[in-house]
């Protein structure tokens, strides 16, 4: 390192040359930064709280004998705050569903959590839709906002399907244009899904009168 | 004085990496951990069913019949009991919930004379929370032995050796005998004399083998048999007629002649009888 | 759209001088504002080891900073090295700050209640990254601090520092000394097992036994919050722990380290006349200046240190955890922790109202008024024998006292129970818990027999059993035995049986002792925790 670099390094007026002691010093100094920066992410990584497998947080693995039958009311899961629903051919021709967020067939875990507010909605099977207590959002079975205050659809929880040498065959992934999670659609290899309440994806925005953009 | 500069940043960069070290082997460390501790759990919980449960549940949990149910059964873990009452959640949550609150009412199908107490301090019972929980540990790791190995099925009733100790026995296999032994649980008592005479030999005093030659001969024994084999048939399907000397009375469960079969009885006579 | 122009000072001065100089006087500014004083030259002058200019510039941030307010701006050159202080109470200083903040970080996992503690423990240990690296170097930080603190005072007393005018000093260092013990006590109770249980709870049995009585009940419903330690007594401990004993030992260091700075740090005996305090009358070229000298050396320090810290905890020393605390059963040779075995060790020889409460607190008073009644004008060696054999016998006394305090001297149940406890103790995981699982077979087996098991650690561990069961033979006992039995009792679990069985000399009827233990395949005891 030449002494001109050295002290641009240094960031100091060019009078005094960079001697090896103060050199040593700069290269302690850093050695300490990195070692400050170092034990920060320690920290951070220590203080991050770790969810085990069946806690809020973590992963929920459902089995397939557990899941809803396509076209049926949603099922809840209430320590894993989701709703499983399995969107068959009949829910995607709903006429009510925006023509905003086009839909396929598959399964999707719900968050119960109503995104006005944050209450929790509930389900409706006279309207054959979720309605919320507060201050009456509606939503249909797919997650998608047809009416109320909320600003935007249901979130989802990225949702993976395994099957029996636990090796993921189907996931979640954001669909074009509304950035929502895809339905996942239980091929025969599956066995059971696995639920990650640690990973939600939003809800597409969605606030013109009877749902749209 | 430069030195402390080369051997301070020395220092720092030797803690940095080490530090990446630790980081990179955490997972599998906790991981480690969590085992461990496991199997930690396993053993307070077996120490804890010895001193609580066994006496109504039998010795490895095998039941004791008209006073507790068997709960190292494959019906237990395949779900079968569960499914019987309708319950909806995991083996474990029930096998917890069990030991905690007890039993105030007889379940289903069951009629035993004692209603299983509590044994949480939440419901007024002597164990903490990580006591039941250890216990549930233990009873749920039965679930492989339960499941999987061999299984006593109880002779058909036509086949039953009944209690007639003068009965000819077929030719026993004595390492079937062994393998039936520890399948029927039998070492919870008679492996180590507290509760039955002990089998194995110890110290100055022979095994069962042995000691059952004698047994028979002395002035006290108020029993019916005249030879060894005898003996230990008497032993085993009809306890009551002597009991040796220090050990209480009714503990035996007294009805193995009507869950073996001869071959099984011989297998056992033979076993015993190569135990000196 | 803005209604008024902002007026940034800075595009000022760029354009009266130029961006780059006016850049580089910006940075000048802000260093010399974090330095409290020293501009970006002075600072690069420190870092050269320059001789400093007239005034000295490196006086200003202990004039002017924070930081280092208290901090002397030199050392006498006597006094710049580890000799003859060790730098013992600089070293008691980073071991408090360095126990608040792997404290704190601790913290964010502990919930001060018996039905959660123990399992915050399994939850640090088992789903926390770094948590058994926190636990373990908070653990060695405070075992480090005892005797670290325990040195700088036995440093003191040697180089008769305490002597005037510095009396006060010295009397804070002993409120400090208490503080750093009952911090380290109570620190002892949180994680809520066997250990932690038993060993405070002999502690604060001591608080119980105050005469007289009412006092004593008083303050121990105080210290425990409850007849018994459960729920109220572990929160009173944390709360003590965490906040109280800390900022008593904060105020207390304050006002200590303020005392040392305001008389100076003496020097070393010889170095002054007898009767003569020239700590603060140091000639110019005797002064070793904290910038950057001082300072160096203490960034060497901590950085040594901190190596050595987590070296120490990643390789070698690892935290214990006992099982659950059991109101119901205290573990047989249960001690209390190593810096309080002396006093364990005095209430094995008499009453324990004299020997647990007024001996020692005859020599804390003592202590406290040393400097008040030790009044001798010399700090010299020569002149002070007497009280540097007081010292070097009341270092031997505590030894002694501490071996005392252990379970080897005075404590034993009968020969059969201790010959068992050498193979299963319980108060730690010892040598049955920690040989090869795999190589415990299955089978009975006489400890006269040793020989021939069947493996080396059951031989290993036969032998052992062997040779303490020929301590129960006595005239009352003969024809002793020990069996140790080994069954398959589930998947992965063993069960061992270790009987003594002996004979009667008067009435020929056999007697026996028997415990059991359960050995798992996976439990991996012996790995520090």
């Amino acid at each position: 390192m030449s002494e001109g670099e050295a002290q641009a390094a240094a960031g100091v007026p060019a009078r005094l040359p960079l001697t090896r002691r103060e050199f040593l010093y700069y290269l302690w100094g850093a050695s300490m930064a990195l070692f400050m920066a170092e034990a920060g992410g320690a920290i951070v990584w220590f203080a991050l709280p770790l969810f085990r497998e069946g806690e809020f947080g973590g992963v929920f693995s459902v089995p397939v004998s557990e899941v809803p039958a396509p076209d049926t009311g949603p099922k809840e899961f209430p320590e894993g705050r989701f709703w499983l629903v399995n969107i068959g051919q009949q829910t995607v021709a709903d006429a009510r569903q925006p023509g905003d967020y086009p839909l396929e067939a598959g399964v999707r875990a719900i968050y119960k959590v109503c995104t006005h507010l944050g209450c929790l909605y509930r389900w409706v099977p006279v309207n054959d839709r979720f309605e919320c207590p507060c201050h009456g959002s509606k939503f249909l079975k797919t997650g998608t906002r047809i009416d109320g205050p909320a600003r935007r659809n249901l979130d989802t929880f990225i949702v993976e399907a395994v099957d029996a040498a636990g090796q993921v065959v189907a996931r979640t992934e954001p669909t074009m244009g509304s950035q929502e999670g895809s339905p996942v659609v239980l091929g025969p290899a599956v066995v059971s899904l696995r639920v990650d309440t640690g990973r939600r994806i939003q809800g597409a925005p969605n606030s013109r009168p009877g749902g749209g953009r | 004085m430069k030195w402390r500069i080369l051997l301070g940043t020395l220092a720092i960069v030797a803690v940095a990496g080490l530090l990446g070290m630790i980081a990179l082997r955490e997972r599998d460390r906790m991981a480690g951990f969590t085992q461990a501790y496991h199997a930690r759990q396993i053993e307070v919980g077996a120490a804890l069913f010895e001193n609580n449960c066994r006496t109504c549940h039998g010795p490895q949990g095998k039941g004791i019949d008209g006073v507790a149910p068997a709960i190292n059964a494959a019906d237990l873990f395949n779900g079968q009991r569960l499914a019987a009452i309708g319950y909806i959640g995991t083996v474990e949550d029930y096998v917890r919930g069990v030991v905690a609150a007890g039993r105030p009412i007889p379940s289903a199908g069951t009629n035993y004379p004692n209603r299983m107490p509590t044994w949480s301090q939440r419901y007024g019972g002597p164990l903490r929370e990580d006591q039941v929980d250890s216990l549930a540990a233990f009873i749920m790791n039965w679930e492989e032995q339960a499941t999987g190995g061999a299984v006593s099925t109880p002779a058909a009733p036509g086949e039953v050796v009944g209690t007639d100790i003068a009965l000819t026995l077929p030719e026993g296999n004595a390492d079937s005998g062994q393998a039936l032994a520890e399948t029927l649980g039998c070492g919870g008592c008679h492996l180590q004399s507290t509760v039955g005479p002990a089998w194995q030999a110890e110290g100055t005093q022979p095994g069962i083998g042995g000691r059952a030659a004698d047994r028979f001969a002395q002035p006290d024994y108020t029993g019916q048999a005249t030879t060894a084999d005898q003996y230990l048939f008497e032993s085993i399907v009809s306890p009551g007629a002597y009991m040796v000397p220090g050990f209480g009375q009714g503990l035996m469960p007294g009805n193995y002649g009507g869950r073996l079969s001869k071959q099984d009885l011989a297998d056992l006579i033979a076993y015993l009888l190569s135990l000196r | 759209m803005s209604l008024f122009r902002i007026h940034l000072p800075i595009l000022d001065e760029i354009k009266a001088k130029g961006l780059k100089p006016a850049l580089r006087d910006k940075a000048d500014e802000i260093v010399t504002r974090i330095t409290a004083g020293l501009n970006t030259a002075e600072v690069r002058g420190v870092l050269r080891n320059d001789p400093p200019g007239r005034p000295n510039p490196r006086l200003k941030p202990h004039d002017e900073g924070f930081w280092l307010h208290m901090r002397p701006t030199y050392y006498h050159n006597l006094l710049d090295g580890l000799y003859p202080t060790f730098r013992l109470g600089w070293l008691s200083t980073f071991f408090f700050a360095f126990e608040l903040l792997t404290g704190v970080f601790l913290m964010v996992y502990y919930t001060p209640s018996p039905l959660v503690a123990y399992e915050n423990m399994l939850n640090l240990l088992s789903n926390v990254p770094f948590g058994r690296l926190m636990r373990d170097m908070h653990k060695l930080g405070a075992e480090l601090m005892v005797i670290v603190v325990a040195l700088h005072m036995l440093r003191t007393f040697v180089t008769g520092s305490y002597k005037k005018p510095r009396q006060f000093t010295w009397a804070t260092g002993v409120v400090l000394l208490g503080v750093t013990l009952i911090l380290s006590f109570s620190g002892y109770l949180l994680p809520w097992d066997q250990l932690s249980l038993w060993a405070v709870t002999i502690g604060a049995s001591m608080v119980e036994a105050a005469p007289p009585e009412m006092v004593g009940r008083t303050l121990n419903l105080l210290v425990r919050g409850a007849p018994e330690i459960g729920a109220n007594g572990l929160l009173r401990f944390y709360l003590l722990h965490v906040i109280g004993l800390p900022l008593v030992g904060v105020v207390a260091l304050g006002v200590h380290y303020y005392k040392v700075i305001h008389h100076g740090h003496s020097l070393p005996p010889g170095a002054e006349e007898v009767g003569v305090d020239t700590a603060k009358r140091v000639p110019m070229e005797k002064r070793t200046y904290f910038m950057p000298d001082i300072l160096t050396r203490e960034l060497f320090y901590v950085s040594a240190l901190i190596a050595l810290l987590i070296g120490a905890t990643a390789f070698f020393y690892h935290a214990p955890l006992e099982p659950h605390a059991d109101t119901l059963v205290t573990p047989l040779h249960t001690t209390a922790p190593w810096y309080f075995l002396w006093v364990q060790g005095m209430l094995k020889l008499g009453d324990k109202v004299l020997w647990g409460l007024i001996v020692p607190g005859v020599l804390t008073g003592m202590l406290l008024v040393l400097p008040y009644f030790e009044v001798g004008p010399s700090r010299r060696y020569g002149d002070r024998r007497v009280g540097l054999s007081v010292a070097a016998v009341a270092v031997c006394a505590m030894a002694i006292l501490s071996y005392m305090g252990t379970p080897h001297y005075g404590v034993s149940t009968s020969a059969d129970q201790e010959a068992i406890a050498t193979l299963l103790p319980q108060t730690h995981p010892g040598p049955l818990r920690l040989a090869a699982w795999g190589e415990l077979t299955v089978g009975s087996y006489e400890a006269s027999a040793w020989a021939s098991a069947p493996t080396a650690s059951l031989q290993e561990l036969l032998q052992t059993f062997n040779e303490d069961i020929q301590r129960v033979e006595s005239p009352e006992r003969t024809a002793v035995e020990g069996i140790m039995v080994i069954e398959d009792w589930q998947p992965g679990l063993k069960k061992i049986t270790l009987r003594v069985l002996w004979t009667a000399t008067a009435t020929g009827q056999s007697g026996e002792y028997s415990q059991t233990a359960y050995l798992h395949r996976d439990s991996n005891y012996g790995q520090g925790e």
